[in-house]
């Protein structure tokens, strides 16, 4: 139901902010690479080619002794000529009029009648899907080469028949594709307001619909056309297309295939023209693909990162200390510059306490948990130092850090769908850090995950270990990744918004337990949310994050009883509470969370503050003591905010 | 709880919107149902906001859309203003599109990505052949500017400005019923105030009835006159907003209140007011849909389903065993 921005999505939060112009047709068409334009060019000039063949400066393709028969590249002949001494290049550029003219009428004939069949499908439903996908499916079925040869060989082997055969052959591709991206918008909220707003169905799907299903439906030609070209290639060679002396490329290659050895050039020219365009129109088809992720996320992939080129200032190890960072962060290097997402955070964290970490999406919380793990995108840089127990754990190469993870450090996400693997049953999941790690058998691990489970409050666990997870309700697989977090024996506990996909009365029973869990096992843990109720309730410690630094840090009881940099009170005056009497204003922070590629100079939030001077526009002000302001607040007492404690 | 009845309905010349026994149901595979909603009541004085709460499954968002005839509701009537929208297919259905207007959950989701901003909200008036010239006045009125909207696709917008979008192409049509569905979750804190605001100002300026469906009890409070409480496609309580929080009567909503972390001072700790997690809707428990995760369920209450019954003023309930808590 609910979802917050996840890790990834977040990160396009922080990216993804008013980039004016950014996905422009100018902009996106920018980034598809040399690739793509080299393909485009050669597409253009092929057809190019094959539309000015008459009036190009070309000797006719049918004119025998043109020049010596056999003859290699020449300035006259550049591609040579072939047995009859025919002009190659020529005859080749001839050819491509066929090919390319059967490759564009034969995906635009599939595509006329597939797409209509497909929309309609895809956009009805019920009865016209059922209908139209049978029919579809035995179409599929066909031996689609059996089937071409067979018409071409019986109705004549024509441009026409050929471009038929192969158009019809491609409707049910068509259809599939067609019908599959329109039930993906035709589900969409977008398609449901129109209908809200009286829109007939007409135009719902030339409005709504077609839009979006005509990108891929344009990656699909390409593709497409590449396919066709192939496949008339193939008839060609068997003379089931175009007649001589229409040449063609498919017919070219035949007819040049006696003088492979005498003359290559002959078999060599066509064919490599052919592969080019075949190449480029499978290239093209692939880029425009691309296009269809409307919103790419900013982040690639988490691996695991290595160096920290970042330099470090002198500092104190703690020895007793069990968690400590220390001016720890995190840069993301994006085209549009050197995202900030953590940016000098410094924290302790002794065991049988919670630290949480709060902020709104964008202020790096979870960046930071992800930093302190190690587990970071290719494209950043880590800077600072992570000490657990003294021991170093930004000095760690990525397989020395696979020792700690799990062992030492557990941690929990906010979607335990995603979390979990959903073709293995829970059993193999849980056991499986418990044979890794510990180095169980597989009798014991059993046992050992049944006993877990139970811990985590999961009634009969025998049972469970043999289930799915889409058979569990939200939250028993919260609390089998919990379980899963907890297998190795942690020191600390990472939980990133542990309860957000949860519902109200299960998120209660959750932090509970969680809470019950770091008690019995003396862990640390670090909480990362967004609800400030729910940090209140349920940590020792806190610091808020804002634009990737910490602004105000203590016990979370003071730093929400008496705020004293302002963006902290804000948060706390906007979000509503059950106290407050119906109709009541919030107060409103204005403007947005900073752009994290291009901070405002001095203090971040300076531009949404209310008590912003002309200093804080100047400087950044340093956390000192508990907060990062040059004119803290005295003393105010947010009203209510002290019910909210435990 | 989670029981049946329309005692609590006001006379039909007060209300707006009357929504009686609606019901809702989905096929759910072989060949089985699910009742999204069963047998709900409800209805809307003019001017009124109506906040329905309640956990994923509730069947509140199913109930938005069934009021909204998308898709029509199984069995059950809807009245805008006396007209019976269940009755209508249709062009007559249709035309009475332009009086209720919807807001959803994903600012992302619910705008097209490939039309600009000024187009979306322009549709309204171009379904309608009317003139476009409220496009810019409501554009201001949730705070965008007209000239930047005109250029610009959704997806340069952040996701509560795609939120303004949203409820600007719902006002454009100068709607009488805005069905506003979880319009805040997916918002950050400081976002959701602003929305919130911007409802309440929107709301006076242009005299709406809002319908506000959220998870959140402190968001719904915060905005609605009176809350309904829904459990697995019932009703389980119905009162003024103050009261319903001060004064919650059924377990369900006690439980509700008091797993909100410092939500009821008052109540006992949300761990003896409810236990484990929503039953499956495809086979709800008998009699009261509650009484598997209550602690004061009964005999009766699986074998008897509750009725809807008033038990202060304006303030509703369906329970054979409610907390007396004034």
């Amino acid at each position: 139901m609910r979802r917050r921005p996840g890790p990834d999505s977040q990160a396009t939060g922080v990216l993804g902010r008013t980039r004016p112009g950014s996905r422009s047709a100018a902009g996106v068409l920018g980034r598809m690479g040399p690739g793509f334009w080299a393909a485009a060019g050669w597409i253009a000039l092929v057809l190019l080619a094959a539309v000015l063949a008459d009036v190009l400066p070309l000797a006719r393709y049918d004119e025998t002794l043109a020049g010596p028969p056999r003859s290699g590249p020449s300035a006259a002949h550049p591609f040579g000529t072939d047995g009859l001494g025919r002009d190659v290049l020529s005859r080749v550029v001839h050819g491509a009029r066929v090919s390319l003219g059967v490759g564009v009428g034969a995906v635009l004939l599939g595509l006329g009648i597939g797409a209509p069949l497909g929309i309609l499908a895809g956009y009805r439903r019920r009865a016209a899907d059922t209908v139209i996908m049978a029919v579809n499916d035995v179409a599929q079925a066909f031996p689609a080469l059996v089937f071409a040869l067979a018409v071409v060989a019986f109705a004549g082997a024509n441009l026409r028949n050929v471009l038929i055969v192969l158009g019809v052959l491609g409707v049910p591709s068509w259809v599939r594709l067609v019908r599959g991206a329109t039930l993906t918008y035709a589900e969409r909220e977008f398609v449901l307001a129109a209908r809200v707003l009286g829109a007939r169905d007409r135009r719902i799907l030339w409005r709504e619909i077609v839009p979006n299903v005509a990108v891929p439906a344009a990656s699909y030609a390409f593709i497409g056309m590449a396919v066709v070209v192939v496949a008339e290639g193939g008839l060609a060679f068997l003379g089931l297309s175009v007649q001589a002396p229409t040449p063609t490329w498919g017919g070219l290659i035949n007819e040049g295939r006696t003088l492979l050895e005498t003359a290559p050039h002959v078999v060599l020219a066509p064919s490599l023209v052919m592969f080019l365009t075949v190449l480029s129109f499978n290239l093209v088809g692939d880029r425009l693909r691309a296009l269809t992720d409307v919103r790419e996320s900013g982040l690639e992939p988490v691996r695991e990162a290595g160096a920290a080129p970042l330099p470090s200032a002198p500092h104190e190890v703690r020895a007793g200390c069990l968690l400590q960072a220390e001016d720890l962060r995190t840069h993301l290097v994006t085209p549009r510059g050197v995202v900030r997402a953590v940016d000098g955070v410094s924290f302790t964290l002794e065991r049988g306490r919670t630290l949480a970490v709060v902020g709104e999406s964008g202020s790096g919380k979870s960046m930071l948990i992800r930093s302190i793990l190690g587990l970071l995108p290719g494209s950043s840089v880590r800077g600072g130092h992570v000490y657990l127990s003294g021991d170093d754990l930004t000095a760690r190469t990525p397989a020395e850090m696979r020792s700690v993870l799990g062992p030492r450090l557990g941690t929990v996400f906010q979607d335990p769908m995603t979390a979990l693997n959903p073709v293995r049953t829970i059993g193999t999941q849980v056991t499986e850090p418990l044979r890794v790690h510990l180095r169980m058998g597989r009798r014991q691990a059993r046992a050992e995950a049944a006993r877990l489970l139970a811990s985590v409050g999961i009634p009969d666990p025998e049972r469970m270990l043999r289930r799915y997870p889409h058979q569990l309700s939200g939250g028993m697989r919260q609390r089998v990744t919990i379980a899963m977090a907890l297998s190795c024996g942690p020191d600390v506990l990472f939980a990133d918004e542990p309860t957000t996909a949860l519902d109200v009365t299960v998120q209660d029973q959750v932090l509970r337990l969680l809470h019950r869990l770091r008690e019995e096992r003396d862990m640390a843990m670090v909480l990362v949310s967004h609800d400030l109720s729910l940090v209140a309730r349920w940590a020792d410690e806190v610091i808020v994050m804002y634009a990737g630094k910490v602004v105000e840090r203590g016990p979370a009881a003071e730093v929400f009883a008496r705020p004293r940099m302002p963006y902290t009170e804000a948060l706390l005056r906007a979000a509503p509470r059950l106290s407050d009497p119906v109709h009541h204003r919030l107060s409103v922070i204005p403007g947005r969370p900073p752009d994290l590629a291009d901070l405002p100079p001095g203090c971040a939030f300076q531009p949404r503050c209310p008590y912003a001077e002309d200093r804080c526009a100047r400087e950044a002000p340093p956390l000192t003591g508990s907060y990062a302001c040059w004119y803290p607040l005295d003393e105010v007492v947010v009203e209510g905010a002290d019910s909210r404690g435990r | 709880m989670a029981g049946s009845g329309s005692a609590h309905l006001r006379p039909r010349d007060e209300v707006l919107l009357r929504v009686e026994d609606l019901v809702v149901e989905f096929p759910a595979g072989r060949g089985r149902t699910v009742r999204a909603v069963s047998g709900v009541s409800f209805d809307l004085a003019r001017s009124e906001t109506l906040g329905i709460v309640g956990e994923s499954g509730c069947g509140k968002s199913s109930a938005a859309r069934a009021l909204v005839q998308l898709p029509p509701p199984r069995s059950g009537s809807v009245r805008l203003d006396g007209l019976e929208l269940t009755a209508l297919r249709g062009e007559a259905l249709r035309r009475t599109r332009r009086r209720l207007q919807m807001i959803f959950q994903d600012p992302i989701s619910s705008l097209n990505p490939r039309r600009r901003v000024r187009e979306i909200v322009e549709e309204g008036p171009r379904v309608w052949d009317l003139p476009g010239d409220r496009v810019d006045e409501v554009l201001e009125a949730v705070g965008l500017d007209p000239r930047a909207a005109a250029v610009r696709r959704p997806h340069e917008f952040s996701g509560g400005q795609c939120q303004r979008i949203s409820i600007a192409r719902a006002l454009v049509l100068d709607p009488e019923v805005v069905i506003c569905d979880e319009p805040v979750s997916a918002l950050d804190v400081s976002v959701q105030a602003q929305i919130l605001g911007l409802l309440e100002d929107l709301k006076e300026r242009y005299r709406l009835t809002l319908v506000f469906i959220a998870h959140d009890l402190a968001v719904v409070k915060n905005v609605s006159d009176r809350i309904m409480v829904m459990y697995l496609g019932k009703v389980c309580e119905l009162a003024p907003s103050a009261e319903l929080i001060s004064a919650p009567a059924h377990p369900y909503t006690r439980a509700l209140i008091a797993s909100i972390p410092g939500g009821g001072p008052d109540l006992p700790p949300a761990g003896t007011l409810i236990s484990g997690e929503p039953p499956s809707p495809v086979d709800p428990p008998s009699g009261c849909r509650f009484r598997t995760r209550c602690p004061r369920a009964g005999a009766r209450c699986a074998s008897e389903e509750p009725q809807i019954r008033q038990v202060g003023e304006d303030h509703w309930l369906a329970c054979h065993y409610p907390t007396d808590s004034r």
